[in-house]
C-alpha cells in the first residue's frame, strides 16, 4: 500500500531532486520445493530469471523460466556439468 | 506539468498508467492540483490492492514524487478482481480527465490503445 502523500505531484521545499529514488516490490524468487521434499505434477519448484537452475529430469520449464514437477515424486538438486545446477523429479519408487 | 499515461490493451481494458511530472500549481504544501492528483491516483493503487485483491507491479520516487507507475501483470486475475481492477482505473481515469478540464495547463491526460 502506497502511503497518501497530497503533496506526492509537487515539487519538493527547495534543494534539487535526485534521478534515483525508484522502487519496486521484490519478485520473491528462488526455491519453492527444497531438495528431497516431495512434490507433484504441476508444483512450482523454483522461480528465476533466466536459467539460474536448469530443468532436470521431469521438470519443464515456464515462459518466465520457473521450473516445475511433470511428474510426482522426490525433488533433487543435481550438479549439471562443471558449473551448473539442475533440478529433476524422481517418481518414488526410484528415489528409494 | 504532470503527464499522465494510460495504456489500453488489445481488448480495451486499462492495464498500465505511468504519472509523471510535478503540477507546480502552488507552493508545497499547498499546491491543490497536486494534492487532488495525488489523492485519486495513490488512491487507485491501495483501491485495488485492497478492493481487488491482488498486487499491481507498482513504481513510486518515494524520493522526489513525481513518478508513479502501474502495471498489472498477474494473467490469472479472476473475472471478478479484472472487473474490479478496471472499474477503479476507469474511475482514476475519469477524474484526470475532469481535473484536466479545470487545470489544464497543470495536467495533460493522454490514453494508447495496444494495436
Amino acid at each position: 500500500m502506497l502511503e497518501m502523500n497530497l503533496q506526492f505531484f509537487s515539487h519538493h521545499k527547495g534543494g534539487g531532486s535526485t534521478a534515483n529514488g525508484r522502487n519496486s516490490a521484490g519478485r520473491r524468487l528462488g526455491a519453492k520445493v527444497a531438495d528431497g521434499q516431495t512434490a507433484k505434477a504441476g508444483n512450482i519448484i523454483y522461480r528465476q530469471r533466466g536459467t539460474k537452475i536448469h530443468p532436470g529430469q521431469n521438470v519443464g520449464r515456464g515462459g518466465d523460466d520457473t521450473l516445475f514437477a511433470l511428474a510426482d515424486g522426490v525433488v533433487r538438486f543435481e550438479r549439471l556439468g562443471k558449473k551448473k545446477t539442475m533440478v529433476s523429479v524422481y517418481p518414488a519408487e526410484a528415489a528409494k | 506539468m504532470i503527464r499522465a499515461n494510460f495504456k489500453r490493451d488489445t481488448d480495451g481494458n486499462i492495464d498500465a498508467f505511468e504519472l509523471t511530472g510535478h503540477a507546480d500549481a502552488g507552493p508545497y504544501g499547498s499546491d491543490i492540483v497536486c494534492a487532488a492528483v495525488s489523492a485519486v491516483s495513490i488512491g487507485t493503487v491501495n483501491g485495488i490492492e485492497s478492493l481487488a485483491g491482488f498486487e499491481p507491479e507498482v513504481q513510486s520516487d518515494t524520493v522526489n514524487g513525481g513518478h508513479l507507475t502501474l502495471k498489472i501483470t498477474e494473467d490469472a486475475l479472476s473475472g471478478e478482481q479484472a472487473n474490479i481492477a478496471g472499474i477503479l482505473l476507469e474511475n482514476l481515469l475519469l477524474e484526470l480527465q475532469s481535473i484536466q478540464e479545470q487545470y489544464g495547463q497543470y495536467l495533460s491526460v493522454k490514453t494508447q490503445q495496444t494495436a
